[in-house]
């Protein structure tokens, strides 16, 4: 594989990660914002 | 060779972020997962369920002769108490008088729900006339004094206020002092108090709710402190009885024990569970309304009392 081609994709596979990390962080501050106390301890161990 | 290490490479990092990720969800994400229905996550209960004048409703109904007439007092609250409010609105105001569009109560209607900090803003403000909630927080009773309003509270039924843990906590019962002290800080572990080897998660209400003012009260000037390290160990809150058991039926919490009793209905009429804290239908001192004194008095009542204790609740006798 060329080192352009495999830098493409190294790059790539980086900002789908860092995106879906993002967008993770950012569902799990909307679900806390909204969550309920009973919930939260039904959901816990 | 090249290649191998290159794709090697490329499904290493590819793999370090779907474990970061997979981690994140499985630590923080999933406890946050709220199964309940949008209006219970929004209102905090389902309206709709609990609604006067319907007959599939899961109010108290009773058929009073004492109906009210001419100007009608607004009448709004908590929650945990919005069925049994329902239920007095259903018993003695006139059918016409409540309007519901599927969400939320109409601005005329008699009815509103805008839970205990909202009722509290709104007899001070003059939108409600008589809200039933539990005692208001200092703040809410600094709000009244800064507009000038003195807030009459009449106790009209009793509730216990219970602490919640995840069903599968082997603690079932705790002192009234180890709840305290593991709300200071001072106690930071299941195992200290008979149970796991896991950090306490100490949960708090929202600044204002009827439950936080009442764990205020209950910690008498204690100052509550939730450690980080209970991020990653077992959870306790706290809520009123019937809230728990009678609205949100969620099977997977369970109440504790206080000090050995539990809040079984029967403990919380005799008096034995050590936390019964009365609930009151408060209105503004001086309002001439002379259905604010007529509604008060039919809550008193046997009839009133009777849709206290039919709707889960401790009535005052």
């Amino acid at each position: 594989m060329k080192d352009k081609v495999f830098y493409g994709i190294l790059t790539a596979v980086c900002v789908v990660g860092v995106i879906s990390v993002i967008a993770l962080v950012a569902y799990t501050y909307a679900l806390y914002s909204d969550c309920s106390i009973i919930s939260y301890i039904a959901n816990r161990g | 060779m090249k290649l191998i290490k290159q794709i090697s490479l490329i499904l290493f990092v590819t793999a370090m972020f779907a474990a970061f990720d997979i981690a994140v969800y499985n630590i923080f994400t999933k406890r946050y997962i709220n199964d309940t229905s949008p209006e219970m996550q929004a209102k905090s209960i389902e309206l709709s369920k609990y609604l006067p004048f319907d007959e599939n409703s899961g109010i108290v109904k009773t058929d009073s002769a004492a109906k009210l007439s001419g100007d009608l007092p607004v009448i709004d609250g908590a929650a945990a108490l919005y069925p049994v409010f329902s239920g007095f609105v259903n018993a003695v105001y006139p059918s016409d008088s409540v309007s519901f569009d599927g969400e939320n109560f109409a601005p005329d209607s008699a009815l509103q729900f805008h839970n205990t900090r909202g009722a509290y803003a709104a007899i001070v403000d003059g939108t409600a006339d008589v809200v039933i909630c539990a005692a208001p927080s200092k703040e809410q009773l600094e709000y009244a004094e800064q507009n000038g309003v003195e807030l009459e509270l009449v106790p009209i039924g009793r509730e216990a206020f219970v602490f919640i843990v995840n069903k599968n906590n082997p603690v079932d019962d705790l002192t009234v002092e180890q709840v305290r002290g593991i709300y200071s800080g001072d106690i930071e572990k299941w195992s200290e108090v008979g149970g796991e080897n896991r950090y306490i998660d100490a949960l708090q209400r929202n600044e204002g709710s009827g439950s936080q003012t009442a764990m205020l009260s209950f910690m008498d000037g204690i100052p509550m402190k939730r450690s980080l390290t209970g991020l990653f160990g077992s959870a306790i809150g706290f809520s009123f009885r019937y809230y728990v058991e009678g609205i949100v039926e969620n099977s997977d919490v369970k109440m504790l024990s206080l000090n050995g009793v539990y809040p079984s209905p029967e403990n919380i009429a005799n008096e034995s569970y050590p936390l019964v804290s009365s609930f009151y239908a408060v209105y503004r001192k001086g309002d001439d309304n002379p259905n604010i004194t007529a509604l008060i008095d039919w809550i008193l009542s046997d009839e009133g009392q009777g849709i206290v204790e039919k709707s889960g609740y401790a009535p005052l006798k």
